[in-house]
């Protein structure tokens, strides 16, 4: 059976059968699914210092605002996933913050539906810590027509980035936004185009932080990140067709 | 379409009420000018979407009517609100903009000509299916039958006299690019439409800019009016729904402004605290939550650089 035909069997059944998981803050029946999918069964907790901040509510379901913070476990991550349940691409991030790098990420993306929101936080002693939260939604923001490709001159502006550097107490926040569409393959034919892969690197190219995306995240992706230290730091992105973009922050 | 489904859905567990009764009290304020005003709260099932002020003008010849309602069955209640008042006839109806809760009571006016600024018959004609099925999944069943009847009229700015009543025009957009208020200069009635909310958090989907709002909003304050009409909330006579719109608005750009100076995210900006003087907007967290989704982008591009190399 793939992926999609068990996700509607568990859909399905959502009203008749309980199954959900003891000790799981949101109300899913795909846990279970995704814990084996995506973290190969591992030991984990539902933890509530792992924050999914999100609206109640999507208001824009193609442009969610979704912010992970582990801080609690600074310097003990070693990476974080983050994934829409009833998404058709559940998927968001994975996340590996190196030592100057704060457990924090900031990201807006697509939902195709009310959905719980997942980020498991894996610690150095082998535990998913996983925080969870939950969005209501109309729906549709996955099949939605793309705004990027409805603009004029978009292909020119492909890799653009926006940012800036925002001095915190102890540390910096990047906030870039990345001109780019994003295409899922959900939507008119259009093939899979977006950006997967990411890393924060300092000035003399030492990499800081490693970032994977999948098309669950939104076009033009918003994304913030905090960095210890003044230094200047390097942004390079790669899309699955092989373009690659730098920014300097 | 998926609002067959939702409805099917609904229909077998639906609490409202049965006999789907809007319940449509017209109320004189003015002399030959009639309300109908709607609660503040959400769109919801149990008040059908009557979340919006309506109204009309009675004339010598005939009825002028201002906005339909959000769905036929208010539209229809409308023209029965009506005739308990008046054995005139309905004349036209105007809309003062495309919004789902002013315009999909249309049907029950099909008969006379409905007018409205070009640019909200273009609004509606884009936005409009995709705002009504977003009604029948937030009221269900009262929105049966509803569909988007496009106005047959264009109206401008200025001043324009309906069988013998001298009404002014104003063309503005701070609400939704396309908003029409109407003075009524014979009672001095203002018919804001949805540039002002009274005690019920404003909202901001297609609003070209909280600054273009309150220009807007000094534009409408300084005219003759003696009453005003809020596309929601209460009627007043005296200036403090522009007040407390002016006072909203800043609030909101103030919050956002500074946020994306300081490098807030979205997620956090929805968090932030509502000033106590606040407290009687009611859904100010609810429509916080939404104006900063709609807005906040352009504030946070507008912090930005070309960082790329
Ligand atoms: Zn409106």
């Amino acid at each position: 059976m793939d992926g999609r035909s068990l996700l509607l069997l568990a859909l399905l059944a959502w009203p008749c059968t309980g199954w959900s998981v003891e000790g799981d803050p949101v109300t899913s029946v795909m846990w279970n699914y995704h814990h084996a999918r995506l973290l190969d069964g591992a030991p984990f907790v539902f933890d509530e210092q792992v924050r999914v901040l999100l609206p109640p509510f999507a208001e824009d379901a193609r442009q969610v605002p979704i912010l992970v913070d582990a801080s609690a476990y600074r310097g003990q991550v070693v990476r974080i996933l983050a994934w829409a349940e009833l998404n058709p691409i559940a998927q968001i991030f994975d996340f590996a913050p190196g030592a100057e790098v704060l457990p924090r990420l900031a990201i807006r993306i697509r939902i195709e539906q009310a959905t719980p929101i997942r980020a498991a936080v894996l610690t150095r002693d082998g535990i998913w810590h996983v925080g969870s939260s939950y969005i209501d939604a109309a729906g549709g923001g996955c099949t939605a027509p793309s705004v990027v490709r409805a603009e004029a001159g978009w292909e020119e502006r492909l890799g653009q980035v926006l940012g800036k550097r925002f001095a915190l107490a102890d540390s910096s926040r990047l906030r870039v936004q990345i001109a780019h569409p994003m295409d899922n393959g959900l939507v008119g034919g259009i093939p899979e185009f977006y950006l997967n892969q990411a890393e924060l690197r300092d000035g003399n190219g030492k990499v800081l932080a490693t970032l994977e995306l999948f098309p669950s995240v939104s076009e033009n992706p918003t994304l913030s990140l905090e960095v210890q230290g003044e230094g200047e730091t390097e942004l390079w992105l790669r899309d699955n067709n092989g373009n690659e973009f730098k920014a300097a922050l | 379409m998926r609002w067959i489904l939702v409805l099917a859905l609904l229909g077998c567990a639906l609490v409202a009420r049965a006999d789907f009764d809007y319940g449509l009290q017209p109320r004189q304020i003015a002399d030959g000018v009639w309300l109908l005003e709607g609660s503040t709260d959400n769109f919801a099932q149990n008040n059908g979407g009557n979340i919006v002020n309506s109204g009309f003008i009675v004339t010598a010849q005939g009825v002028l009517v201002i906005d339909s309602g959000p769905s036929k069955r208010y539209g229809e209640a409308l023209r029965r609100a009506i005739a308990t008042v008046t054995d005139k006839p309905v004349l036209t109806l105007w809309l003062t903009h495309h919004h789902p809760d002013h315009v999909l009571g249309n049907q029950a006016f099909a008969d006379v000509p409905i007018a409205a600024l070009a640019a909200t018959t273009a609004l509606l004609a884009e936005q409009g299916e995709a705002m009504a099925e977003n009604m029948y999944r937030l009221v269900g069943d009262w929105m049966r039958g509803t569909e988007v009847v496009l106005p047959t009229q264009t109206l401008s700015p200025g001043l324009l006299d309906v069988a013998g009543r001298r009404l002014r025009l104003l063309g503005l957009r701070g609400h939704t690019g396309a908003d029409l208020a109407i003075l009524d200069e014979t009672s001095g009635v203002l018919f804001a439409g949805d540039l002002l909310f009274y005690q019920r958090a404003l909202t901001t989907p297609g609003t070209p800019g909280l600054d273009v709002w309150l220009r807007d909003l000094e534009q409408l304050q300084a005219l003759p009016w003696k009453q005003i009409v809020p596309g929601h909330g209460p009627v007043a006579s005296s200036a403090a729904p522009f007040t407390q719109m002016r006072d909203y608005l800043g609030w909101l750009d103030s919050v956002m402004r500074e946020g994306a100076a300081q490098g807030a995210e979205m997620s956090e900006l929805i968090g932030v605290a509502i000033p106590p003087r606040f407290a009687a907007v009611s859904l100010s967290r609810y429509e916080l939550i939404r104006s900063v989704s709609h807005l906040y982008p352009r504030y946070e591009q507008a912090q930005m650089e070309r960082v790329d190399r």
